[in-house]
């Protein structure tokens, strides 16, 4: 991967010529090598009065796929965006609690918000192209955006981003096409590519293929896979088989808090706790 | 299935007891049953995990009856083997059938307590299977020594039909045990999740 905005996974940065990972100033920088990629303590996140998240305690472990799974309105997404800082974007919403990445926390007062969500790519249910731009134009906006202008590592960087996605050899014609002109399939995995353009550490997926047929998504699933060889993913899916199939570790929630955390093979085989065994195999949710 | 496949161990072994090949008929076609019913498990196993991707209880509960009706059809065919035994060497009449009558009564405790563990998913009777598997490997052991000492004392035994026979169907009754000793842990597995190590 080019190295444009930050290091890769597992590699320091090249603090000359890269912008601080996680503060404002340079100062916090630091890394570990724990298998721990993100680490969240004592979260707990509001919407007004009314508290979505009460005291998460989990860590999503480097280079692996973490399924969030729960009925709806459990917290998932809450989850999900207060890892990215876009939770305390929601008016009257709040945050408290500590979310470790790598070994800075991002609710520190010298945390960039913007610095922290360029590190954590997000991919929503519905894909959203920026639907008057281009295929080309649609994965280069970040870097663009980044102040980043020459024209021949913009090219590579997309061109790598769209193979990252499994889409380079589909669209490598038509790059000049509206994004929004692809398949439904297609267009998510433009909206992943975009996303990777960015460099991201951490991969946060909402319900990436709830709107897709089965082709499509079998290939995020498969994509998701290979991801992880230099992403941290944390996806969240309504669909156990999806979660079974793509997920290294699985937590469930329930009503705001986390009931159950584990290795999906052992969550899906031999669950712990009665309320997963019953949401997981159907019983209710 | 285990209805039958128990039912059909026990006429096999009333039929050794009494020589009596009139039976015969009635246990291969049981057997061949359970051997046809096996298959049904199988099948409706594997469309159960393709329509419905069961987890958790119910996915362990569909991988042990693939098991277990594997376990009912081996009651069937050792039944068979059995009864074939008295057809190959017998009559039998004159053989010491001690041992053996002693040896399946405590097998068939071992099938109807693994039987009964299945129905009430009661893992707590797995206890009692396996201690009388290691009686059952005692007798084993002891039965098929006793087969080979009295082989070679010069027609000491009425005839060394007796001793082969023993030793083939003490070694069937031992089979039996074993499966119902997997039926057992099937059942512990439906239970907590946990595989027994294979004794």
């Amino acid at each position: 991967m080019f190295n444009i905005l930050k290091s890769s996974n597992n590699k320091k940065p090249d603090t000359e010529s890269s912008p601080s990972l996680v503060s404002k100033d340079n100062s916090s920088i630091s890394y570990n090598n724990n298998e721990s990629k993100l680490s969240i303590s004592s979260l707990q996140a509001w919407f007004g009065s009314k508290l979505a998240l009460k005291n998460i305690d989990i860590d999503f472990k480097r280079n692996c796929v973490t399924a969030l799974i729960g009925p709806s309105g459990c917290g998932k997404t809450t989850l999900l965006r207060c890892i990215n800082r876009m939770h305390e974007m929601t008016p009257n919403a709040s945050v408290k609690g500590r979310v470790i990445l790598d070994d800075f926390d991002i609710y520190d007062k010298s945390s960039d918000p913007v610095i922290i969500k360029r590190r954590m790519g997000m991919v929503f249910q519905k894909p959203n192209p920026f639907p008057t731009m281009s295929i080309f134009d649609n994965v280069a906006s970040g870097l663009k955006l980044n102040g980043i202008k020459k024209k021949s590592l913009i090219k590579d960087i997309v061109q790598e981003s769209l193979e990252g996605a499994g889409l380079w050899e589909e669209v490598k014609n038509d790059l000049d096409r509206p994004g929004i002109s692809l398949s439904g399939g297609q267009q998510q995995r433009l909206c992943i590519a975009r996303a990777l353009a960015m460099q991201p550490e951490i991969l946060l997926m909402d319900e990436p293929t709830s709107a897709l047929d089965p082709l499509a998504s079998s290939k995020i699933e498969e994509l998701i896979t290979d991801l992880k060889k230099n992403l941290t993913v944390i996806i969240v899916t309504h669909n156990m088989q999806q979660a079974a199939r793509v997920s290294d570790y699985t937590a469930f929630m329930y009503l705001g808090e986390l009931v159950e955390f584990g290795r999906t093979s052992q969550i899906f085989k031999n669950p712990v706790k009665e309320l997963t065994e019953r949401y997981i195999s159907g019983k209710f949710g | 299935m285990a209805t039958l496949g128990e039912k059909t161990v026990i006429t096999a072994i009333t039929s050794y007891k009494e020589d009596n090949l009139e039976t015969t008929k009635e246990i291969f076609e049981s057997s061949a049953r359970l051997r046809f019913l096996q298959d049904e498990v199988s099948e409706l196993s594997i469309e159960l995990i393709a329509r419905f991707q069961p987890v958790a209880t119910d996915l362990r509960y569909i991988k042990s009856c693939m098991e277990m009706s594997y376990g009912f059809s081996r009651f069937g065919r050792y039944a068979y083997d059995i009864i074939n035994v008295l057809e190959i060497l017998g009559p039998l009449k004159l053989c010491d059938k001690s041992s053996i009558i002693h040896m399946s009564e405590i097998v068939l405790e071992m099938m109807n307590t693994s039987v009964s563990a299945l129905r009430s998913l009661d893992n707590t009777m797995s206890k009692k299977i396996y201690e009388l598997e290691d009686v059952v490997d005692i007798l084993y052991k002891k039965g098929v020594r006793e087969s080979i000492e009295f082989m070679n004392q010069d027609n000491l035994y009425p005839d060394n039909r007796c001793n082969i026979s023993s030793a083939l169907i003490l070694k069937y009754l031992e089979r039996i045990s074993d499966h119902a000793c997997y039926i057992a842990d099937s059942v512990n597995y439906i239970v907590t999740g946990v595989t027994s190590p294979r004794r």
